[in-house]
């Protein structure tokens, strides 16, 4: 369900740096680019295209590594001054605009802007592997052929009929392909249309070479991906150029979002691919490409990433890179503003892995700058202002009054804050009315009218369940206060269906009925047919609470025992209890008793005699009990009943037998 | 000598949700098939011919699925844009769509590359349909204007431009060739005439029209746009009958259930809703996991195909008889009628002795219990699990007999600890509710009379004790507060009662007082 409503969202280029993989290159959604060191996982450079929103960056391409030399301002510390190997160092970005920028990561600046190359947004871009050379593909149909020397464009063709949206240079640099409508391949000497594929029906978003073998020799394969295709298409170049059709494909989950491959350089070896799909699962394939093969391949293995909470959520991974050995990959996941990037080993044996990580979602998005130029709109005196509230509902017209109150606040030269003018705009024409302070209004976030009304019109279970498991009092009483009157009948019918449940969530609905009760009471009596509108709910209570003497007697009941049980339970853990007796009556003259009589407490005394006797007899069976009976003189009473009652017990299971 | 007679189990009335014809109905079909699709799905469409095969136009494509299969038999993909509105001609044989690109596209349903394309509209089609005598076609694009195309050598027959916002919907009569009504985003529908040029009727819907549906009579049309669902009298010059709300966002899709009977509507609430059509009455309800953009019934109702935003296609095929009587007649298998016929249907001769042979009275387990006296035995019978969960009734009524016998307190007591936990377990399930619990609670205290002793010596029985009772506390509080309410409620009947009470009332309430009066005045001296 994360997917959008068929309007596929725009690709955020991602793209890994070669060789050693060391820096990941994003490009938000707010348009700028950011460079992210892998290793120490932390932000390496930022930059901000001079027209960053406006020309957004649609492709980045890293150049080949090169040796760096040092750049001037790094002179003074020598120690790090000797560089030897090779580094990345160029990116090339492609805007909408139709320029291509190249930022050097080494000067931590832009490098040069290539410009006036082509009419429409620059959708793809490449790097020669040797010279410096750069083809980037538009949406004017053009390929253009940048020379980093010079800056200008060496030359230009056009390509296909429809825009070009995807490019790859050969490893060995003699062939360039492209994809329009179909998948062109180029001789780069002579600039000539060398082979063409048709298969695609849909842009084509993704081209790669999976081989490093020569054009001629049956031995060079490319792959495709295209958008809303859950395919990559690979197709072989075959001597004869009778290649009509893809000769393997790989099955994904959803169109390929980012590709890393290890190409293959004989007939042995296999070729390695990761692909990150755009619902944010990676598959891995290992596939020895040798001629067609008819059935389409299943991943060998496939990560997804979830996170740690109760209901896990997936993660999305936004790109993949094969590690030296077949089992580790880089991976860049979660948010594009904040990707995480980890090693990970992935055990390939098994078809699927699901790895759980804790990704914290709050981003801290700065903002540095404030806004400081808000217009208040002027009102006039005879425009209507709707505010988000009730269809149809109280919708709240601002008058001449509200028109007064604006003018003054306009006056004003101290412009107010968000907060401020939201609660400007809030229904204080409603709030009037009600009669409520002024003060304790606020936006409607405080109650579920609006949801309620929605429920209860298209009887939506999850919707009313939602609005009904609110346990807060003021929500309940807002709600119910805000509530249209054609609603409240339907809401004291659905209220009357749920009484009938369970008490745990009964009790819920009754705060409601109460509320509704108090709230509409002049509506409801005013009802020409309250009696038979509300005899249903009248005679379900009426007969509920019936019982309502008998179970609050069992409860008694059950409460007595219950906590007899607790008191038994802790005094046994806490120690063991002194088994004499508390209050020992010796048997010598029954003038004692008139004597202890002194002391104010005949009565229980006396039950205590009582008591003891029935001790006496049940002494061996609940000796617990009577602990208890000694611990608890107030309950004493009740208590030697209990004992008689168990008397009659025994009888009765004697008679039983 | 009178014979046992079994306990009698008294039916009760259920809670909840009533079960109407219409919820077997709709309710009677399997577990949905989801599809993936390309896009969201704007339309579905049946072929009107057996197999019914259906058309659904998601994105750039339109799939042709079979009745049955849930992959699509046919593909068409040739449109440069989103694909809209794939309708079938009532002989199955070809299939029109518009497009974004506002090329109109007409295929022929075994072929691939188009047949016709109708070239004119200056805006994306998302009308289509076939007129009456299939030569036809009208389409409704958001250059504000429907046109009339003529198959054999497309060209346009005519432009009606009266709209003055995109047409979205729009329906042709199957009865007349020449009628057909369009409904727009500027709130109106209009039936237009072919013969005249212009149109006949406008109606005013009140919100952007989104879908329109002609009943099979053609004399009611339906509107849906907005939240509204509209029902108009054509014949009585365009009357709006009725006026449907139930649904909270905008209705995207109405269908007619292939009798007539019913009116379904689709709406970007993911519910759909089924109406009467005698009544107008919402009767049943189903739930999606998206928006639903499209929906399409299948003649006879054989299956409910529905199109979401989220590009999910759901198919839920009717279960077939066999099916639905499989579940409904799990529980066991009963003797044949043949079983019961034989011999009876002998017509005894005149001079025949009749032996008559008493009827076996065949008795439930409980009951063979109860009759030999058994009444532990009896107990354990009736709250076997699935009797226990099932129909709570069946362990009730056997307690309220031996409650009638006297003899509740010995079957209750004498209990192991699983036995006796499984009383307790049904206690606590049914304890609350208002049908059982007169006998419940005599039980309750039974129970806790005679297992009094051993308390605390089982931890499983002391849990479910303190359970109940936590349930009874929970229920007392209730019912407190529900005795509130009833004095609300009375003093609000009080309040409400027709005038022709009051003037007694208040004489006899007058009365009452001075008679209050002189009794309170009087006893007092006696009391001092």
């Amino acid at each position: 369900m994360a997917t959008d409503s068929g309007i596929s969202s725009l690709q955020l280029p991602c793209v890994f740096s070669p060789k050693s993989r060391q820096y990941l290159a994003l490009c938000a959604q707010d348009g700028r680019l950011r460079i992210w060191n892998t290793d120490s996982k932390t932000l390496h450079q930022e930059f901000v295209p001079s027209a960053h929103l406006s020309a957004t960056c649609t492709c980045i391409a890293w150049g080949p590594c090169r040796t760096v030399k040092e750049g001037p301002q790094r002179k003074k510390r020598k120690s790090e001054a000797v560089q030897v190997e090779e580094k990345a160092d160029l990116l090339a970005m492609g805007t909408a605009a139709g320029s291509v920028l190249i930022y050097s990561t080494v000067k931590g600046a832009l490098h040069c802007t290539l410009d006036g190359g082509h009419s429409g947004g620059v959708n793809c871009v490449q790097w020669h592997p040797e010279d410096s050379l750069l083809y980037s593909g538009s949406d004017d149909t053009n390929i253009a052929e940048w020379d980093l020397q010079t800056g200008k464009t060496r030359s230009k063709w056009k390509a296909d009929r429809a825009a070009v949206t995807s490019l790859c240079v050969s490893p060995d640099g003699k062939l360039l392909l492209s994809a329009g409508q179909t998948i062109k391949m180029w001789d780069l000497d002579t600039k000539e249309v060398y082979r063409k594929f048709t298969g695609h029906s849909t842009a084509v978003t993704t081209l790669c070479f999976a081989t490093t073998r020569p054009p001629d020799s049956n031995g060079l394969y490319f792959l495709s991906g295209a958008a809303h295709d859950r395919l990559l298409s690979v197709w072989q170049v075959r001597e004869d150029g009778k290649d009509k059709n893809s000769v393997v494909s790989f099955t994904l989950t959803d169109e390929p979002q980012h590709i890393d491959l290890v190409a293959s350089n004989s007939k042995e070896e296999a070729v390695r691919l990761a692909v990150v799909c755009k619902d944010g699962q990676l598959h891995l394939f290992e596939h020895f490409l040798n001629g067609p093969c008819k059935k389409p391949l299943s991943p060998s293995c496939t990560v997804q990433m979830s996170d740690t909470k109760e209901s896990p959520m997936p993660i999305p991974l936004l790109a993949a890179a094969l590690g030296a050995n077949t089992r580790t990959v880089l991976l860049a996941y979660g948010n594009h503003l904040q990707p995480v990037m980890e090693k990970v080993e992935i055990n390939t044996a098994e078809r699927h892995v699901c790895l759980t990580r804790d990704v914290q979602t709050s981003l801290s998005l700065s903002m540095e700058t404030t806004v400081s130029k808000v217009k208040t709109p002027i009102v006039k005196a005879n425009c209507r202002v709707l505010v988000p509230g009730l269809p149809g509902h109280q919708a709240p017209v601002k008058g001449t009054s509200q028109g007064s109150e604006k003018r003054k606040k306009d006056t004003d030269t101290k412009e107010m804050s968000i907060a401020e003018r939201l609660g400007e705009i809030d229904l204080s024409t409603v709030s009037i009315e009600k009669g409520a302070p002024k003060g304790t209004a606020s936006l409607q976030t405080d109650n579920f009218a609006v949801l309620l009304v929605q429920g209860l019109e298209s009887n939506d279970a999850s919707i009313l369940n939602k609005v009904f498991q609110t346990r807060k009092e003021m929500v309940i009483k807002k709600t119910v206060a805000r509530l249209p009157l054609p609603a409240v009948l339907p809401l004291v019918e659905e209220l009357t269906k749920r009484l009938q449940g369970h008490p745990f969530t009964a009790v819920l609905m009754v705060r409601w009925l109460k509320a509704v009760l108090m709230h509409h009471t002049s509506y409801l009596a005013s009802l020409p047919d309250l009696v038979t509108k509300l005899g249903v709910l009248y005679h379900m209570i009426e007969s509920r609470v019936k019982m309502f003497h008998k179970l609050t007697k069992l409860h008694g009941k059950l409460y007595l025992l219950t906590t007899q049980v607790a008191t038994n339970d802790s005094s046994n853990t806490v120690s063991d209890v002194d088994h004499t007796a508390k209050l020992v009556y010796e048997e010598e003259s029954s003038d004692e008793d008139e004597a202890s009589g002194d002391e104010g407490l005949p009565d229980v005394d006396s039950d205590h005699w009582e008591e003891e006797e029935a001790m006496e007899e049940t002494v061996e069976d609940n000796k617990e009990e009577d602990e208890d009976d000694e611990d608890e003189d107030p309950d004493s009473r009740t208590e030697s009943k209990a004992n008689g009652e168990e008397d009659m017990e025994h009888e009765n299971e004697s008679e039983e037998e | 000598m009178a014979s046992f007679k079994p306990t009698k189990i008294p039916v009760y009335p259920k809670l909840g949700e009533k079960v109407t014809q219409d919820t077997l109905y709709w309710k009677n079909y399997k577990a949905p098939v989801q599809i993936k699709e390309f896009g969201a799905i704007t339309n579905i469409d049946f072929s009107p011919v057996t197999p019914h095969n259906f058309a659904v136009t998601a994105f750039t494509r339109i799939h042709i699925y079979g009745p049955s299969s849930q992959e699509p038999v046919k593909t068409f993909t040739r449109f440069k844009d989103t694909a809209y509105c794939g309708r079938f001609r009532s002989d199955g044989q070809l299939l029109v769509a518009g497009c974004e690109d506002s090329v109109v596209r007409l295929f022929d349903v075994s072929g691939k590359v188009a047949l016709r394309m109708f070239r004119g509209h200056t805006k994306a089609v998302h009308v289509t349909d076939f007129t009456s005598d299939r030569y036809q076609i009208l389409t409704g694009s958001d250059d504000y204007t429907c046109r009339l195309w003529d198959i054999p050598n497309a060209t346009d027959l005519n432009v009606y431009q009266e709209h003055t916002d995109y047409i979205r919907c729009g329906v042709t009569s199957k009865l007349n060739r020449d009628l057909f009504i369009t409904g727009s985003y500027d709130h109106t529908l209009k039936v237009f005439d072919a013969r005249v040029d212009k149109s006949v009727m406008t109606m005013d819907h009140g919100q952007p029209v989104e879908s329109l549906l002609l009943y099979p009579s053609e004399g009611l049309l339906v509107s849906a746009g907005g939240r509204y669902v509209k029902v108009w009298d054509l014949l009585k010059g365009g009357q709006p009958l009725v006026s449907l709300r139930n649904h909270h966002k905008t209705v995207t899709c109405l269908a007619l259930s292939s009798n007539g009977q019913r009116l379904l509507s689709a709406s970007l609430d993911r519910h759909v809703k089924v109406y009467s059509t005698t009544n107008y009455k919402a009767v049943h309800n189903f739930d999606y996991a998206a928006s639903i953009l499209s929906l399409a019934l299948a003649p006879d109702d054989q299956s409910i195909v529905v199109g979401m935003t989220n590009s999910m296609l759901s198919i839920k095929h009717r279960k077939s008889p066999e099916e639905s009587r499989e579940i409904s007649g799990q529980q066991r298998r009963r003797p044949s009628y043949r079983v019961f016929v034989k011999g009876k249907n002998y017509i005894p001769k005149q001079d025949d002795y009749l032996v008559s042979k008493p009827v076996k009275q065949y008795l439930a387990k409980y009951d063979k219990q109860l009759k030999k006296f058994n009444v532990s035995k009896a107990l354990d019978c009736a709250l076997e699990k699935w009797i226990r969960l099932r129909n709570p009734e069946v362990p009730l009524a056997v307690m309220k007999e031996l409650d009638r016998r006297g003899t509740l307190k010995n079957a209750l007591a004498g209990r192991d600890e699983q036995q006796l936990s499984r009383l307790l377990s049904f206690l606590i399930g049914n304890l609350v509710d208002v049908r059982f619990a007169p006998v419940l609670v005599v039980a309750a205290e039974m129970i806790l009379d005679i297992y009094r002793s051993i308390l605390g010596q089982s931890p499983v029985i002391d849990r479910q004790l303190l359970r109940m009772q936590e349930l009874l506390e929970r229920e007392i509080d209730y019912q407190k507060e529900l005795v509130e309410v009833l004095g609300m409620l009375d003093t609000m009947f009080a309040s409400s009662l027709p005038k022709m009470e009051v003037p007694c009332s208040s004489v006899s309430r007058s009365n009452g007082l001075s008679q209050g009066e002189a009794s309170t005045s009087r006893p007092q001296p006696q009391v001092t």
